[in-house]
């Protein structure tokens, strides 16, 4: 955490990166202040208009306001993709964790059903939990989640691995730690950085897959205005009302490349290695 | 050394940006070259036909519509039946029998002689394998002598020829046992042959002993492009020289006349969604179902939102038949006020402040399946949803495939289930205004599963199934009409207009009101 407020003052790319992905958050928690219309509403007698000053992005196919459903569409995608990241990022760590640290037969049955779940493609189990339970944003994330733990799982208990020979767990053991004191003051802190910088670059592309689902349809329903459902519905108008596919597009676009440029700052912060 | 292998790598990418850039653009002059030579065809649909088998489901229409297969009787553009393989027919006096006249020259593509034997064959075996066809006719014998075929009917059956044009009675060789009719389809008599077929593409090839002149094309191939927009790019790029059901949205991209042919006519369809008024649904109470109605803006749907390509609806049956349009009575114009006031008049208000209204604890909430392979019945649903929201009602989308939706349908299923369908397929609405609305009396009306029941209603169709007359049968169907209305049986979206699109290599590509007739003979090469 000091080395984040270090890094805050001293690295100038970590900061603005750091600046623009709070806007983004704060975006989404104001966009009901922000916005000029009600993205709901429909006047369908204005459906199809091109962005002018009444409409700064225009209006889609039933007359809503495009402007006002990009900035709700941050709240629904931005948490939509925080929840699923944190959500992998902690199951995936502690299973890791749990599974390096204990060896045996618990890491043996960890391991064997983290690659049964990479086995899985992503897009074909949101498929099936959108046939089963339903098209929706928390089925895709929990679609997502099944597949995506697994890189976390491998990544910290290879980390784990590495740690339970040094010297300093050694002592905490011969100190008398039990296994839950050691694993949360010793071992979790100094795999952190590395799996928090992971979880952080994933960012970008958990808000991709899960964009990409609601465009095929099993995440997110109409009338949600979230930003790859939007892609799908101006889709079919691209020729004719391409604002409709362009301005959520740009939205995407624009997130995923700051939380990139964020998540790669923060390993420069967090984790700093010299290269050539 | 690090600069040098930097400005290395900034010029390799560099170049390969531009490269990559000079595939796009400069496609102008193939492009219209792609797509119709002399002897290929190709020709861009939606199928939703898994098999070839013409008694399955209404996989028959795709049997007529690829050019394969023909009926004894076909449309013309007023709807009027005219000969195809029967050259004429003629009723006797009793109005039971019906005889008809094969034409000569009729041949099946294996070369055997269309016989009225063969056609009394063919048609009993519809009867014997397909449970609809009963709900047009039935007869109590069928007689074959040479070119002469004789059907008695059951009962007064007034339209018997246009129910023989509908492709479920498509004459095939029955004869021919050694086929698998699903996957290379039956022996018919139309200018093309099945030469493969899988849902998403079938090639077809001309048939050499077809028996009503030359067949234009060698080859044609017909891919099966659901999705609209995909259809019209395939279209703009010359990927298929024709396509039919081109979405409003993308007409305009196709209205340069020295580049493609546009056919476009007032259908005989109706998009509209089932009510379903079983006890025990929300939309028993014919408050609601009015409410409902009311407050959903047909006109701006029509005019706007799919840009007027469809005409707003109020009745069962659209203006393109003369059965009264004009004067019917619409009891549920929109208006938003008139909605909320029946509402509340049938006990609905929103205890819980949240926007929906409820009674006795549950909330207004109703189930709307729709399928997404026609472009406007997603855009039809979600407005409706929109429009609702504001008096209250909360209605929930369900997205289902076409195949589960006729299922659907019949199980009542839904509280709103919106189609897109043909109401004159045999040139006369009767069998259309039976279908969803005559009691269903244990199963002898499978498709009218919303429970829907009316006694004058019921009455009226009896008196129509034995009426001759014309004008007598419009005054009785118009009275259907109003009845349906003032009971708020149904919501009646609009109704379409079908096209085709063709490039300017093609020419004979003319849509009909009867959308049974896609692949003809007379679709040739453009000189």
């Amino acid at each position: 955490m000091e080395k984040i407020l270090i890094g805050l003052k001293t690295n100038r790319t970590f900061f603005i990166y750091s600046v623009l992905a709070f806007l983004l958050v704060v975006i989404a928690i104001f966009a009901p202040i922000i916005v000029s219309h009600d993205p709901l509403e429909a006047m369908m007698k204005d459906a199809f208009q091109e962005p002018s000053s009444q409409h700064l992005f225009g209006t889609d196919k039933l007359g809503r306001d495009c402007f006002s459903r990009v900035i709700y569409g941050a709240r629904y995608s931005i948490s939509g993709v925080l929840l699923l990241v944190a959500v992998v990022f902690s199951v995936g760590t502690a299973l890791g964790v749990v599974s390096g640290y204990f060896g045996g037969k618990i890491d043996a049955i960890i391991m064997r059903i983290s690659d049964l779940m990479i086995s899985f493609p992503g897009t074909i189990l949101a498929i099936a939990v959108a046939g089963i339970m339903g098209g929706s944003l928390i089925n895709a994330v929990i679609a997502l989640t099944a597949v995506s733990w697994t890189k976390y799982a491998r990544l910290a208990r290879s980390l784990v691995l590495k740690i339970k020979k040094r010297d300093f767990v050694d002592a905490a053991i011969v100190n008398g730690g039990t296994p839950i004191h050691i694993l949360w003051q010793h071992i979790t802190p100094n795999i952190l950085p590395t799996v928090i910088i992971t979880a952080a670059t994933d960012i970008g592309s958990m808000m991709l897959e899960l964009a990409g689902l609601s465009f095929l349809g099993f995440g997110s329903q109409p009338p949600t205005p979230e930003w790859g459902l939007m892609l799908n519905e101006g889709r079919q108008q691209l020729q004719t009302a391409p604002w409709l596919m362009v301005f959520p597009g740009l939205a995407i676009f624009i997130t995923v490349v700051i939380f990139n440029l964020w998540g790669d700052s923060l390993r420069d912060v967090l984790d700093p290695r010299q290269d050539g | 050394m690090q600069k040098k292998i930097k400005f290395a790598a900034m010029a390799t990418m560099i170049m390969m940006l531009v490269l990559s850039l000079t595939a796009c653009g400069g496609g102008k002059d193939d492009s219209s070259k792609k797509g119709a030579s002399k002897d290929t065809l190709k020709f861009g649909v939606t199928n939703f036909a898994d098999n070839l088998e013409p008694t399955d489901n209404y996989f028959g229409w795709v049997l007529v519509r690829y050019g394969l297969g023909e009926c004894l009787v076909k449309f013309d553009e007023k709807m009027n039946a005219t000969p195809w393989l029967a050259e004429s027919w003629k009723i006797s006096d009793d109005k039971t029998t019906w005889t008809f006249k094969i034409k000569d020259k009729a041949k099946f593509s294996n070369g055997n002689d269309v016989s009225a034997e063969a056609v009394k064959n063919s048609i009993e075996r519809v009867f014997a394998k397909s449970n609809r066809a009963k709900t047009f006719f039935e007869y109590e014998n069928i007689k074959a002598d040479g070119k002469i075929l004789t059907i008695k009917t059951k009962t007064v059956c007034p339209g018997l020829p246009g129910m023989l044009a509908d492709p479920l009675f498509l004459v095939i060789d029955s004869s021919v046992t050694d086929r698998d009719y699903a996957k290379q389809g039956p022996i018919c008599t139309g200018p093309y042959m099945v030469k493969s077929f899988t849902k998403a593409k079938s090639v077809m090839v001309a048939n050499p002993n077809y028996w009503d002149g030359a067949v234009p094309f060698k080859t044609v191939e017909i891919p099966s492009i659901d999705d609209p927009n995909t259809r019209a790019m395939a279209l703009q790029s010359g990927e298929i020289d024709m396509a039919v059901n081109i979405a409003a949205g993308d007409m305009p991209l196709f209205s340069k006349k020295e580049k493609f042919n546009i056919s476009e006519i007032a259908s005989l369809r109706t998009v509209l969604a089932r009510l379903n008024v079983a006890q025990g649904h929300i939309l028993s109470d014919k408050r609601v179902r009015q409410a409902l109605i009311a407050c959903t803006d047909r006109d701006t749907y029509c005019k706007v939102l799919l840009k007027n390509t469809f005409i707003p609806g109020k009745a069962p049956i659209p203006p393109s038949l003369d059965y009264g349009f004009d004067q019917l009575q619409d009891s549920t114009p929109y208006n938003i006020e008139n909605a909320k006031k029946l509402l509340a008049e049938a006990g609905w208000k929103d205890t819980d402040g949240d926007g929906i209204l409820d009674k006795d604890g549950k909330p207004l909430t109703l189930d709307f399946v729709y399928y997404s392979g026609r472009s406007e019945l997603p855009l039809f649903a979600e407005a409706t949803q929109a429009d609702a929201k504001k008096v209250g009602i909360n209605i929930k989308l369900k997205n289902v495939d076409y195949n589960v939706l006729d299922a659907m349908g019949q199980h009542g299923d839904y509280d709103l289930l919106i189609s897109n369908i043909i109401t004159a397929n045999t040139g006369d609405p009767e069998i259309y205004m039976n279908w969803y609305w005559k009691t269903n009396v244990d199963g002898n009306n499978p498709q009218n599963g919303a429970g829907y029941s009316n006694t004058d209603y019921d009455e009226l169709s009896r008196q129509l199934s034995q009426e001759f007359d014309v004008k007598k049968r419009r005054q009785i169907i118009i009275k259907m009409e109003q009845i349906l209305m003032n009971d708020a049986a149904g919501l009646f979206f609009g109704y379409p207009k079908t096209n085709m699109v063709s490039s300017v290599a093609i020419t004979g590509a003319e849509i009909l009101p009867a959308d049974y007739y896609w692949l003809t003979k007379d679709i040739k090469p453009a000189k």
